[in-house]
């Protein structure tokens, strides 16, 4: 008998572990809290897909954890000082809750992280009030796994139209798999902005097929794409590249179990408990377990099992990614909706930019991120937003949705903005809320960090003037929303804490079992065969869409793992 | 699903899982053909509270003769929304529409009328919602929650009661701007969480696909010039990469009313108080 595993979500990291384990005679388990909404999925037939080109059906926590029954509850850091013990119960940073985790419904942007991500203590030094540390391992370590990933995923893109210091900073041994998706027109109107101003937008890396790969077809540009599950698979993800071939490899895939409890012994873990489909309690053991439940979820289960945490790090250093957002608006119509969301990215606001803007905030340096280029809402979210002023509804509604001015007439920019580690920024187990299962809630103190404000301030302007030098650009706009949202709190107009879906950092790696939680390879300091396989790990937040760099560190902690 | 395979092979993979059964039935068109008129009962409003709704859902989305356009009525917006109070009543309830495509861009069946059946996990949370808690203690692990039935049942009861304080009649016989006027009086908080609620199945079902019971004819997606769900044809490499047909008029109101609103670009995010809600779009107010 080989060895054996148990993989709590089969997201990014999950299904990544599961299939490098599964295929090197692990006998894997994967325990999923959702549904399996594509159906054939690890059979030899096809695999087909319950979603649909449906904004109702995507607003009603379908592939989504349902806030009714499982509430998150957050505060800023000021309340916390004060003994607020929330100041909102609801949804906290969308937790999809289905097979395939969030890559179901992902925006398939796959950027790299930079070299600098993985340095950046030893590159530019402590920022104050933040938990700024190396990570304990180099872009090149990762390099080979980002490689296989790519290949596995189906990525698109064109290395010859990548800026040099892009190449620089995230090397490249191998062109993609497939070249990219036609451009989507509102897209190239920026891009030709961005030109203009000196920068360089170029065709964005992502999991969508341009060309059938891997038995799914070429993506069709229908349109409905981040945050909408692929009615036709044609987007590379969890489910699909990876968990499909690690359960037609023998895994199998238990749906709808809770775990609750990592078990274990001494310095080592047992196994874990879980909930299953028809509310009956299990006990499953294994020689390995490996948690890929999302960096909120993960480091609640550690907390639930009183795990892992002899560094007091535990749920600590909690990453978001600071969104800003910018738009042109066009007389033309520029359909920005119809597409894979984007098709063109900027890194001219990566950073780090060191000098007066910088200073003034008492920082040593500024970063901000990479920029999606040329998207817009679908047809409900913009009568939604339309609607989000009082008493906004009756004919002056309905005259703005005739002019589609949103969805036709503006093309938006958003810039990935990076977090930084705060200590006090954390996940934690609410000491009052409970979900359905009768376990405490996680509670999520967050706060902005003024890097992430001064970023925002300093890099919005550029990204309204690539909106304003675009041709044909009537008027361009900067909203600094995580801005908006930081100023009014959890409980403000802005509702909850920014939804970036990007979560990371919560059980971070490193060297010291003093001041990390698991070390290189994703492995508790404490326990010697629990590992962690989920954004949890990720010292720092880079300024880059997280989900390739979960797949990649989780591979390479399943190789370590098999010895391959 | 990829070009080629049949819905037979769907749904013969589907099964071979085991975990979802499809339902395959053509019941939209019963459904909404069958809709009750002006004076009748609804699946689970009275005849009068589905009258008042309509009222309230001409506000919105006005039709003639305030807007040349077709609106709430026109779209059965007030019969799709008793649709959803009364979800449960139909097997399976009609919460999520089926996938992958309807039948509106090249394929010959329309999945989304076959809607997903519920697992016990699911159907805990939407009982929750829409029936809410009554008390159950399997349903307030979190406290007790207030579900859109009785939202629905005492927001209109208490919109006829301001009419008739304000101008001695039933709301759904007062004139239009009466009837604007108290829908957006903010200082009364009780209606305001029917409306939130109300606003937004107005908009989902206004400008959702057609399965959820309402955008009758399309009408929604007429005057807003939206193609609605386009697989499995997509588009055109020619359509995503050159202009599109309509060329607008934007003017310098129009950028006012885009300044207006952007703060909402940002999204908002469905609270335990406001758990009708999906992902963003409407104020807590």
């Amino acid at each position: 008998m080989g060895r054996s595993a148990i993989i709590v979500g089969s997201g990014a990291g999950g299904s990544v572990a599961a299939w490098a384990l599964a295929t090197a005679g692990y006998r894997v388990l994967i325990l999923e809290k959702g549904r399996n909404l594509l159906p054939g999925l690890g059979t030899t037939g096809p695999i087909g897909s319950l979603f649909g080109n449906d904004e109702v059906k995507a607003g009603r926590f379908f592939e989504n954890q349902d806030i009714v029954l499982e509430p998150r509850t957050a505060r800023s850091q000021s309340e916390a000082e004060q003994g607020v013990a929330r100041s909102f119960v609801g949804d906290v940073n969308t937790l999809p809750t289905v097979v395939g985790g969030g890559t179901v419904h992902w925006d398939a942007k796959t950027p790299r992280f930079w070299r600098q991500d993985f340095k950046g203590l030893s590159l530019y030094g402590p920022v104050p009030d933040a938990n700024v540390a190396d990570w304990p391992l180099t872009y090149d370590e990762l390099a080979p796994f980002y490689d296989e990933v790519e290949q596995r995923l189906g990525v698109q893109g064109d290395v010859a139209q990548m800026p040099a210091a892009t190449l620089a900073q995230a090397p490249r041994s191998q062109p993609f798999p497939m070249p990219p998706n036609p451009p989507m027109y509102g897209g190239t109107l920026l891009a030709e902005g961005a030109r203009r101003l000196g920068f360089t937008a170029y065709p964005f890396p992502m999991a969508v097929n341009s060309t059938a790969y891997d038995g799914r077809p070429r993506c069709n540009s229908c349109g409905f794409c981040s945050g909408y599950g692929c009615p036709i698979n044609a987007r590379g993800g969890a489910a699909v590249s990876f968990l499909h071939h690690a359960l037609l490899a023998g895994a199998r895939l238990e749906p709808r179990a809770f775990v609750y409890r990592v078990n274990a012994s001494r310095s080592r873990v047992t196994g874990v408990s879980f909930i299953d489909e028809s509310g009956r309690q299990r006990r499953v053991d294994a020689d390995v377990v490996i948690l890929g439940a999302s960096a909120i979820e993960t480091a609640r289960l550690l907390l639930l099992s009183g795990l892992g945490n002899g560094s007091g790090q535990l749920g600590r250093n909690l990453m978001f990614h600071f969104f800003t957002i910018a738009g042109g608006v066009f007389n033309e119509d520029v359909h920005s909706w119809r597409g894979p969301s984007t098709t063109f990215t900027i890194d001219d606001f990566v950073g780090p930019v060191q000098g007066a803007a910088a200073a003034a905030a008492g920082l040593p340096y500024l970063k901000g991120g990479i920029c999606e280029v040329g998207g817009t809402l679908l047809l409900l979210g913009e009568a939604q937003t339309f609607a989000a002023i009082p008493n906004s509804w009756g004919k002056q509604h309905k005259d703005l949705m005739r002019s589609g001015l949103i969805r036709r007439h503006v093309a938006g920019l958003s810039m990935v903005g990076e977090d930084m580690p705060q200590l006090a920024n954390r996940v934690d187990l609410d000491p009052d809320v409970r979900d359905v299962y009768g376990f405490p809630v996680p509670r999520i103190t967050h706060s902005a960090h003024r890097f992430e404000i001064a970023a925002s301030t300093y890099f919005g302007p550029q990204l309204a003037a690539v909106c304003q030098a675009a041709p044909g650009a009537l008027a361009a706009f900067v909203l600094p929303v995580a801005t908006l949202t930081e100023a009014t709190g959890p409980g403000g107009p802005f509702a909850g804490i920014a939804s970036t879906a990007h979560i990371m950092g919560t059980a971070r790696m490193g060297d010291d079992p003093d001041t990390s939680v698991v070390d290189a390879f994703g492995r508790a300091h404490e326990l010697d065969n629990l590992y962690v396989a989920d954004g949890s790990v990720f010292v720092s937040s880079g300024g880059f869409n997280p989900t390739l760099t979960i797949m990649a560190l989780s591979l390479r902690m399943a190789r370590h793992l098999t010895g391959a | 699903m990829p070009a080629g395979v049949g819905r037979r092979a769907f749904l013969k993979a589907a099964g071979a899982l085991g975990l979802l059964a499809l339902v395959p039935r053509r019941r939209l068109e019963a459904l909404v053909a069958s809709a009750p008129g002006p004076g009748q009962d609804g699946r689970f409003l009275t005849a009068h509270e589905l009258d008042t709704l309509r009222a309230v859902t001409a506000r919105f989305v006005p039709g003639a003769p305030d807007d040349p356009d077709p609106g709430a009525l026109e779209a059965g917006v007030a019969e799709a929304i008793d649709l959803l109070l009364a979800a449960f009543t139909f097997e399976p309830p009609l919460i999520h529409a089926g996938g992958p495509f309807s039948d509106r861009a090249g394929a010959t069946h329309d999945d989304f009328a076959d809607f997903v059946p519920l697992d016990a996990h699911a159907e805990l949370g939407w009982r929750i919602r829409i029936e809410g808690s009554l008390g159950m203690p399997q349903r307030e692990f979190a406290g007790p929650v207030t579900g859109l039935q009785e939202i629905y049942r005492s927001g209109l009861a208490h919109l006829d009661e301001r009419s008739q304080q304000a101008f001695g009649v039933d709301f759904k016989d007062a004139p239009g701007p009466a009837q604007d006027l108290l829908l957006s009086d903010q200082t009364d908080g009780d209606l305001q969480t029917f409306v939130g609620a109300a606003l937004a199945n107005t908009l989902e079902a206004m400008y959702g696909p057609p399965e959820y019971g309402a955008n009758r004819d399309l009408v929604g997606w007429g005057y807003s010039r939206w193609p609605g769900d386009l697989q499995p044809r997509g588009s055109t490499d020619a359509e995503v990469s050159t202009p599109g047909p309509d060329t607008g008029s934007i003017t310098g109101a129009l950028l006012d009313d885009l300044q207006r609103f952007l703060p909402a670009l940002g999204g908002r995010r469905a609270s335990r108080t406001q758990f009708w809600l999906g992902r963003s779009g409407i104020p807590r107010s």
